[in-house]
């Protein structure tokens, strides 16, 4: 290297001055005016986002933009869907590539993590002094591929549907053969109702399901405790300390042991 | 005809400028001011490079609409007999459908959060091609990303406030992301959701969180970062043949490229 790369940084920048000195325009008023009409439209557009929103909606019915806002806060309600605002969907897409429980902390940590140092460091690692993006291939490459990533979990995120009941409940005589209760009628109607009773929006169950909002997987949770213990559990969770999970008492008795017979009958599979 | 001021015009003048005098001879803020306004920028300087100044007006709006918002918001999700409803919920119910432009400054607040990110981002993409992180710009990229971070939280922490089923259960999800950290999680869990479930304590924890401690950490870094800018000034285009520091006599001049690298063989970043 013929000349230390902070020293030719340096000359590059007393340049700059220099020029910026001799030829450069005044910031006040004739940049200053471009700055000012691209604030006065930032506020148009927040304005123009709020009569949309306001005038196409009314109350909780939903208009183009959404409605005012939804139903009051009901922690024991099981059976609505968690959403982020939409510039939270890249991250909240990644959970269900991580799915897994062991590595759900790859989606919620690892790779957010990764990205702020990556981020951060940029000026670090990237020190050539070279501006143009025809010469930064490397750089250029990875701004598209962040971008494309991005845009692709947004919009996966945006688009994704939980799985419907109707589809779970295909994968019943699955799980009978899995964890061996194929004969066990109760249990075979437990696992229909465990299906469509919205149970997997929080637990997860032999790889299906979402572990979003942090409910045990159920997989082998009939290794721990027997069906009276489940239908009790069922009926008030609050009484074994979750105040998180609502209660089922409502499905009755006879579904509340055809559950607690399926959770039994569920010791992991293989 | 030249021009003579008369003795009325530098009394009028005199009375104008001494109480500035007064405050810069004492706090330097005329003079501060007057090197924030006039100062040269590069002459080739494009429409681009006003995303950063629409993203400070995007914020100020925010932080004025928020304002007006704290004055009618309740930060309770106790229920109100009467009603029947939180009364969080209620207030905001209030706010947009019955206070006078009510449903516009809430309006202009939630979606002004969308302007505010998206700002953020087209502004960061701008910086990064223009590389203008790279040298002596370093601080001033690093004060960007910690804006994005916090501007982030703040759209995390403000979505909890309505206190109806979208915002609780967004919020009980990016609680429980935030236990799954390795030896934080389960701290950090507890802390945001303010107690073993998710009620009154979680959403005046917030609403602390959305109204003081992250737009103070925001407008303190915001400072700095215009701080910067105006010390540091603002690139050319890269690709501009007029841009300041450039090379001169071998047109379109490698600025600071290596010696003896071929041209267009890469190097890469």
């Amino acid at each position: 290297m013929a000349r230390d790369l902070g020293e030719r940084n340096r000359e590059w920048f007393a340049r700059y001055k220099d020029d910026v000195k001799k030829e450069g325009k005044p910031f006040f008023p004739r940049a200053m005016l471009h700055d000012t009409i691209m604030g006065l439209v930032t506020i148009l557009v927040m304005i123009g986002l709020a009569v949309v929103w306001y005038y196409d909606a009314d109350g909780t019915e939903p208009g183009i933009l959404g409605p005012w806002y939804t139903e009051p806060a009901e922690p024991g309600t099981t059976d609505f869907i968690p959403r982020p605002d939409w510039y939270f969907y890249f991250l909240f897409y990644l959970l269900r590539i991580f799915e897994w429980p062991e590595t759900v902390f790859i989606a919620t940590v690892g790779i957010p993590t990764v990205a702020l140092v990556l981020l951060l460091g940029l000026p670090f690692y990237d020190r050539r002094p070279e501006r143009r993006p025809s010469r930064r291939p490397v750089a250029m490459v990875a701004a598209v591929l962040t971008v494309v990533s991005m845009g692709v979990l947004t919009w996966k995120g945006a688009t994704a549907t939980e799985a419907l009941g109707s589809e779970l409940i295909e994968l019943v005589p699955e799980w009978a053969e899995e964890q061996g209760f194929a004969d066990d009628e109760q249990a075979v109607a437990g696992a229909d109702l465990f299906a469509v009773s919205g149970c997997l929006n929080c637990h997860t169950y032999l790889g299906q399901g979402s572990a979003n909002l942090g409910a045990p997987d159920l997989s082998a949770v009939g290794r721990t405790n027997d069906a009276a213990y489940f239908v009790q559990y069922l009926a008030n969770p609050a009484q074994f300390g979750n105040t998180v999970m609502g209660s089922y008492s409502y499905l009755g008795q006879e579904n509340l042991e055809a559950l607690g017979a399926f959770l039994e009958a569920s010791k992991g599979g293989g | 005809m030249a021009k003579v001021k008369t003795r009325r015009q530098l009394a009028v003048e005199t009375a104008v400028l001494a109480p500035l005098d007064w405050i810069d001879e004492r706090t330097g803020a005329v003079r501060g001011t007057k090197w924030f306004l006039f100062r040269n920028v590069p002459r080739d300087i494009s429409w681009a490079q006003t995303l950063g100044f629409a993203t400070l007006i995007a914020f100020a709006a925010q932080a004025l609409t928020g304002a007006i918002l704290a004055m009618y918001y309740k930060p309770s999700s106790e229920i109100d007999p009467t009603t029947g409803k939180p009364i969080a919920y209620a207030s905001i119910e209030h706010i947009t459908s019955e206070l006078t432009l009510g449903w516009l400054v809430r309006g202009m607040h939630r979606w002004g959060a969308s302007v505010f990110v998206i700002l953020l981002f087209l502004h960061m993409g701008r910086v990064f091609l223009f590389g203008a992180y790279k040298y002596p710009r370093e601080l001033q990229w690093i004060t960007g990303v910690l804006l994005l971070v916090t501007g982030m939280l703040m759209g995390f922490t403000g979505y909890l406030l309505p206190w109806d089923q979208t915002a609780y259960w967004a919020t009980v999800v990016g609680i429980n992301l935030n236990g799954t950290a390795p030896f934080a999680g389960p701290w950090l869990a507890q802390f945001l959701a303010g107690g073993p479930e998710i009620g009154a304590d979680t959403l005046a924890k917030w609403y602390a969180l959305h109204m003081l401690l992250i737009p103070g950490a925001v407008i303190a870094l915001i400072g700095v970062h215009l701080y910067l800018v105006t010390r540091l000034g603002v690139v050319s285009p890269p690709w501009s043949k007029e841009q300041a520091g450039r090379i001169r006599g071998e047109a379109p001049a490698p600025e600071g490229a290596r010696e003896g690298l071929v041209r267009g063989s890469g190097g890469g970043d």
